[in-house]
């Protein structure tokens, strides 16, 4: 009996390669055009080609900018919002019907609007980045207030524990995972705000490289492009669940000690 | 005195109803602030303050609309000229046959990969892929493949709603209650009816929580498949009227989407109770 882990990986990478050769082999082997599928090798090539460009690098650097100052200013500005309004109950019913209205609202129809207000350049994608990105984090860091441990706030109460001392030392230690969670979740819109803005209208961008490639039959750069992408959404996870870990080493395992 | 009786009175009113007072008066004073942004009153109120600068508080409806013209504009499209129901016909049927397809696929996959564990092994890698990737992006492939015709808009909301349906499946077998499995196979039940008795139904809450995460992204998906042109439907209507700075026609038509999304959900949930109602509650 092998054991489940490498089976895991021997199964997993298998499919994975077969599923590479079946797709060159269809492409190199004329069964199906390669103008429409591409091949893994062709899209390698592709990424070489961009990778010398300087034109590829400036279409990163645009979509980075508009993807890191959108997600940023959401970081910002949804996190503190959402542990407000998870702390005070006024303020919460102060802002909840424009959140509860903007959730209701997929972000992505507003773009036209965007545009109307903040032109074709990187500034409407930033917004659109912003707007999807900024509804999870609040929702998150809200619900993580909302659900901390009554018992432990019981207990600070009954020591006569400040308000802003239980915030600190309750409240805010709870609320990480919640918050990493909506963060991860939020890279994900954050990163549909910027393929969607740059296919809809835009001058540069990873994603307007792709709108580009897709009307001049250009199957392995678009490839490429796609790729770029998916490797972001991987990594930016990836890093998110890395600081999460750094985050949260204090805590004890679960049912480790009782 | 008498005041001092009814004081209290009054507050506990208000503590009562302080979620919708308060609520009420935050958006009246936000719609206030839209239509006078656009009718000028701010300009006007500031103008003895800040002179000529006061103009920039001023903004033409094209811009920004406003409630009114956006409620009218609505009951035009809606009521009058009825413009909007062959958008929403369009769109509708987008959805449905991508819903459709995205359930067809989504469910045996995820039950399969649920049930099965070395085809799970096999089918995660894609999953994980295609779950990073902003689905949205191969819409230009989609286009190239099947043209800009109904197909190519099917599929991307195919794309976008088949991974939460797959991964709650996934899930809800992954989760079942393995007491109930055993005792089964005790009695020497065949995988099938394991499947059919046990698996199916405590995937129920499962797959509706996915299809609520689904019904969210399905809408994204009518919209940006309508990006690139379309007879008609509510993602063109919106596009069109932006690129001719119809501001208040794009408000109607992104509400028309919130609202729609927001029922659909809201239905998802009744059906949701309404299948919880047989569960005996959790006791053990």
């Amino acid at each position: 009996m092998m054991h489940p882990a490498y089976e895991r990986l021997l199964i997993g990478g298998g499919t994975l390669v077969v599923f590479l050769l079946a797709w060159e082999i269809c492409a190199d082997s004329g069964a199906i055009d390669p103008l429409f599928i591409s091949s893994p090798s062709r899209v390698a090539r592709a990424g070489a080609v961009l990778a010398a460009d300087p034109d590829f690098w400036n279409d990163v650097r645009v979509s980075a900018s508009e993807f890191i100052i959108g997600y940023g200013a959401a970081a910002a500005v949804g996190i503190p919002l959402g542990l407000t309004m998870g702390w005070s109950r006024r303020i919460s019913y102060v802002l909840g019907p424009f959140v509860d209205t903007l959730n209701a609202v997929p972000r992505v129809t507003l773009l036209p609007l965007l545009i109307i207000w903040f032109g074709i350049g990187i500034w409407s994608k930033v917004a659109v980045v912003f707007l999807g990105a900024v509804i999870p984090i609040v929702i998150s860091a809200l619900s993580g207030v909302k659900t901390n441990e009554a018992r432990f706030l019981t207990m600070a109460r009954s020591f006569s524990a400040s308000r802003p001392k239980i915030f600190v030392s309750i409240i805010l230690p709870g609320t990480v995972p919640f918050l990493f969670t909506g963060l991860k979740y939020a890279s994900g819109r954050a990163l549909l705000g910027v393929v969607v803005g740059e296919l809809y209208a835009a001058t540069s961008g990873v994603g307007h490289m792709i709108a580009d490639a897709g009307n001049m039959f250009q199957t392995d750069t678009l490839f490429f492009g796609v790729f770029v992408f998916t490797a972001t959404g991987l990594s930016v996870v990836a890093l998110l669940g890395m600081v999460e870990r750094r985050f949260e080493r204090w805590r004890p395992k679960v049912g480790a000690a009782t | 005195m008498k005041s001092a009786i009814r004081m209290p009175a009054l507050k506990q009113r208000y503590g009562a109803h302080e979620r919708a007072i308060l609520g009420f008066i935050v958006v009246t004073l936000f719609l206030l602030l839209w239509e006078g942004l656009e009718r000028g009153w701010w300009a006007d109120l500031l103008r003895p303050l800040l002179g000529a600068q006061a103009a920039r508080f001023a903004l033409k409806p094209i811009f920004i609309s406003s409630p009114p013209r956006i409620a009218e504009t609505a009951y035009r499209m809606f009521l009058i000229t009825g413009e909007i129901w062959k958008d929403i016909g369009w769109s509708g049927l987008e959805f449905v046959l991508g819903l459709a397809i995205a359930f067809a696929i989504g469910i045996p996959l995820g039950l399969a990969a649920g049930w099965y564990r070395r085809f799970s092994y096999a089918v995660e890698p894609f999953l994980a892929a295609l779950n990073a990737t902003p689905q949205v992006a191969l819409l230009p492939l989609l286009i190239l493949w099947l043209g800009t015709g109904l197909a190519s808009r099917v599929l991307i909301i195919v794309l976008l709603a088949v991974l939460p349906i797959a991964i709650s499946a996934l899930g809800a077998v992954r989760t079942a209650d393995t007491r109930l499995i055993r005792v089964a196979r005790s009695f020497s039940a065949g995988d099938w009816r394991l499947f059919r008795t046990i698996i199916l139904p405590s995937a129920v809450p499962f797959l509706l929580a996915g299809t609520r995460l689904a019904v969210g992204r399905g809408m994204i998906g009518i919209v940006v498949g309508e990006i690139y042109g379309s007879a008609a439907g509510i993602g063109m209507m919106i596009n069109q009227a932006g690129s001719r700075f119809e501001t208040d026609k794009v408000f109607v038509g992104v509400l028309t989407i919130a609202v729609a999304g927001v029922a659909l959900v809201e239905l998802v949930r009744v059906i949701e109770r309404r299948v919880e109602v047989w569960r005996p509650p959790v006791a053990t």
